[in-house]
């Protein structure tokens, strides 16, 4: 019999030594994800060049022109935001299948608000002149501000967060059927609200659209006109907008001057250059036609003009005085500060420098392409960056993870588990919250129908990002790149030529199914039994 | 040995749940720096008797004594912060996350507001090295998860969590079993190592007379909620303990009820 010497025995604890910089990377649950998201940023660049011209720079394509980049990036992170909430929740072993109908019932409620303000209304018997129900208003406020709207919003959606996180703890339900109640609760009551609410004099019931709400982000202090809306302010007659224009100080004119004096010669350069590819490409026309019926001469003439092709520049359009005092209107900042953090744009400086400096976020009219990026980026931003340091970093974070990982564990080391729990469904309404709040500030509507489906986005955004369902595992990391992938599909497939854009939904289909089976694996090697 | 003083004194405990006595008048001292073996068959009143010293029933009638005083336990919290620390056989760990993280679990060291506090990890990582290293296993990734971990070691974290945070008594409940032979061998060292460090009383929940004899100082029998035989382990014969194991049995009887079967 033969066996090794055991003077020196080999342990369990030798065979797991610290992983290397490189494989700990690759064995990090985002690595999956992240190259899904190259390759969608890939098509999108690569399929988006227009026809005929070719480039290896796949930022040529109109993908990724500043306007695209805007919109998709709006797409990504309205997603993101209730991603993180609904991805938190995943982690700590429950589900929110109430996200969307919430983002619908806080978009109603914070229009209907700012529309015709908030009273509190208290319903009693009345006996005078028989039997009915009278109501005493116990207060109301007629002109809400901004951030009272979205914190009344807020009293509402955190509550019904916490009576769902409540109710699922307290009773052992499952969280599917118990936000499923909620999911119908809410877009019902929604509905409703709206019919009862927003209807006028002669209708029966009411629309279930709020329009008419002020563009409120862009309220802005005229002097000597007080608060108004920017377009009201630049349509004011002539005679007021110069007598404003006198109150501008020298050194602003100077500069906006110069601003516009450059816009304008960038619009009459691009006329030039449109007219000048129009002309040519009639002539262009005639030469094909020529060469197909073999007209030596013509082909002669036809070519000298196309080498010869010359147009009169376009003259720039001189500044006038009026144009300035719409420029500095544009200039004021917003009166209302909060509406703008949610509906407004962010990094204004730093497109205008791309337009005036760099001459890229330029459209074909020689105007500027984009003005910015939507805000509700900057507010994906923000809370990602909470989450990631909340979840990676702190008590809190650990808790949430055990909370799913293992509940009974959790509870024996005197993790609240409840408590963790409850406050993660009331940060996913309050995430379905900010949702609402950027787009009803961004577009100055609502309407019941908004966030449908949205749930199931977020859920289906997490586990892309390597959340498992069953809870304990995902990061903050992969919660984000799995929504760039979710917002990013859609355009990719656009532009795809022959390629029906629908099939972006066959595809996140299978990279569910793949990420899904993927988690789990990863789950299953990380406790050993596989 | 008998000049210490015991550091646990259970005294007549008796736990009745409604009209059946799962415990009747029960009593045993555990001394620090020593394995008391508690044996006994399925329903002898093992489990009752853990679960009434960590807080999780509280006792009928008899007294226990920490360190000389006498306590009331209606939690396991309460119990725990008397001193007494239990590992369950399901470890209470989390295989998905680190060694770290589960050895902190519901205790994190933090700087900051509440649940909101950043977790020290470098302290914890160093913390859980050095406690990990006490008692026999040197981990070289604070970082892995748990999952990672062989049944042996994690027994070893979760008892080494138990004693960083106060348990001057260590209540294991059958440590070694649904453990390959290697593991169980592990978990011995472990408990042996515990007993060196010779201020913690060990109290062994095992089915497994063998893994008894090899670590244990006492031993206590239970059958049917009441002590049936306890004593040193160097005055117990092999005979007492198999005899004893059996709920006071002799092997011969078994071979006779055996023969008995057609």
């Amino acid at each position: 019999m033969s066996s090794k010497s055991l003077n020196q025995p080999r342990k369990e604890s030798d065979r797991h030594d610290a992983k290397k910089w490189y494989s700990a990377i690759l064995a990090r649950p985002e690595v999956g994800p992240v190259g899904v998201m190259l390759l969608l940023f890939g098509m999108l660049g690569y399929f988006s060049i227009p026809a005929g011209e070719f480039s290896l720079n796949p930022f040529s394509g109109e993908g990724f022109n500043a306007l695209a980049i805007r919109n998709n990036l709006r797409v990504i992170s309205q997603l993101g935001i209730v991603a993180i909430g609904a991805g938190l929740l995943i982690i700590s072993g429950e589900f929110d299948l109430s996200i969307g109908s919430m983002i619908g019932f806080a978009g109603g409620v914070m229009a209907m608000i700012l529309r015709w303000g908030f009273a509190v209304v208290i319903p009693y018997v009345s006996f005078e002149g028989g039997l009915h129900i009278e109501t005493y208003t116990l207060f109301k406020i007629t002109d809400v501000s901004p951030l009272l709207a979205i914190c009344i919003t807020l009293c509402f959606t955190l509550f019904f967060g916490w009576l769902q996180g409540f109710i699922i703890v307290k009773t052992g339900l499952a969280s599917f059927i118990v936000t499923l109640g909620g999911l119908f609760f809410l877009r019902g009551l929604t509905e409703v609200c709206y019919r009862a609410f927003n209807k006028k004099p002669d209708q029966t019931a009411g629309s279930t659209t709020v329009t008419e709400i002020p563009d409120i982000k862009n309220i802005v202090n005229i002097p000597g006109h007080g608060e108004l809306e920017r377009d009201v302010a630049k349509n004011l007659p002539q005679e007021e907008l110069l007598d404003l224009l006198k109150t501008v100080p020298e050194a602003t004119i100077l500069k906006l001057t110069e601003k516009l004096t450059h816009i304008n010669e960038k619009v009459a350069a691009s006329k030039t250059l449109l007219l000048k590819s129009k002309g040519v490409k009639g002539l262009e026309k005639a030469l094909e036609n020529a060469t197909a019926s073999g007209n030596e001469g013509m082909i002669a003439i036809l070519q000298d003009k196309i080498a010869n092709f010359k147009i009169e520049p376009a003259t720039a359009k001189a500044v006038s005085d009026v144009d300035l005092a719409k420029a500095y209107i544009d200039t004021i900042h917003s009166a209302r500060p909060v509406a703008n953090f949610f509906g407004g744009d962010i990094m204004e400086p730093l497109f205008n420098w791309l337009y005036f400096t760099v001459d890229w976020n330029v459209n074909n009219y020689g105007n500027q392409f984009a003005d910015g990026l939507y805000s509700c980026l900057m507010i994906w931003f923000l809370l990602a960056l909470i989450c990631y340091v909340l979840l990676s970093q702190t008590q809190a974070g650990n808790w949430i993870y055990s909370t799913g990982g293992n509940l009974n564990a959790a509870k024996a080391n005197g993790v609240p588990t409840n408590k963790v729990k409850i406050s993660l469904f009331m940060f996913s309404a309050f995430c379905a919250t900010m949702f609402a709040a950027c787009q009803v500030f961004e577009t100055n509507t609502a309407d019941t129908a908004k966030g449908n489906l949205k749930e199931l986005e977020a859920i289906a955004a997490a586990v892309i990002g390597g959340v498992v369902l069953t809870g304990g595992f995902g990061t903050v990391v992969g919660i984000i790149v799995g929504a760039a992938i979710f917002g990013i599909a859609k355009e990719a497939f656009f532009y795809i030529p022959g390629v029906d854009g629908s099939f972006y939904r066959v595809f996140l289909g299978i990279v569910l199914l793949a990420s899904a089976l993927t988690n789990e694996n990863i789950r299953k090697r990380v406790i050993g039994s596989a | 040995m008998t000049d210490k003083k015991p550091l646990i004194e259970i005294s007549k405990l008796v736990k009745k749940f409604g009209s059946f006595t799962a415990l009747n008048g029960v009593s045993l001292n555990v001394y620090p720096g020593e394995v008391h073996a508690l044996l006994g068959d399925n329903g002898a009143g093992k489990s009752t008797l853990i679960k009434v010293l960590s807080g999780v029933h509280s006792a009928t009638d008899g007294a226990i004594k920490v360190d000389g005083e006498e306590v009331h336990f209606n939690s396991p919290r309460e119990a725990s912060d008397a001193g007494i620390g239990t590992v369950y056989q399901d470890l209470a760990l989390n295989a998905l996350t680190s060694v770290t993280r589960n050895f902190f679990l519901g205790r994190e060291i933090k700087k900051g507001p509440g649940a909101l506090g950043i977790m020290q990890m470098n302290e914890m990582n160093e913390i859980t090295i050095r406690e990990m290293k006490k008692i026999g296993i040197n981990i070289a990734n604070p970082e892995q998860p748990v999952g990672t971990m062989s049944g042996g070691q994690r027994q070893t974290l979760a008892i080494a969590r138990a004693i960083y945070f106060g348990a001057k008594i260590l209540i294991l409940d059958e440590p070694t079993s649904a453990l390959g032979q290697k593991q169980q061998m592990e978990v011995l060292k472990t408990v042996k190592r515990v007993k060196n460090l010779g201020n913690i009383a060990i109290i062994l929940i095992t089915h497994n007379e063998i893994h008894a004899r090899l670590v244990a100082d006492r031993f206590t029998f239970l059958s049917l909620g009441e002590v049936i035989g306890s004593g040193l382990s160097s005055e117990l014969g092999g005979d007492d303990v198999k005899r004893l194991m059996a709920g006071g049995a002799d092997i011969g009887d078994l071979a006779k009820e055996l023969e008995n079967v057609t």
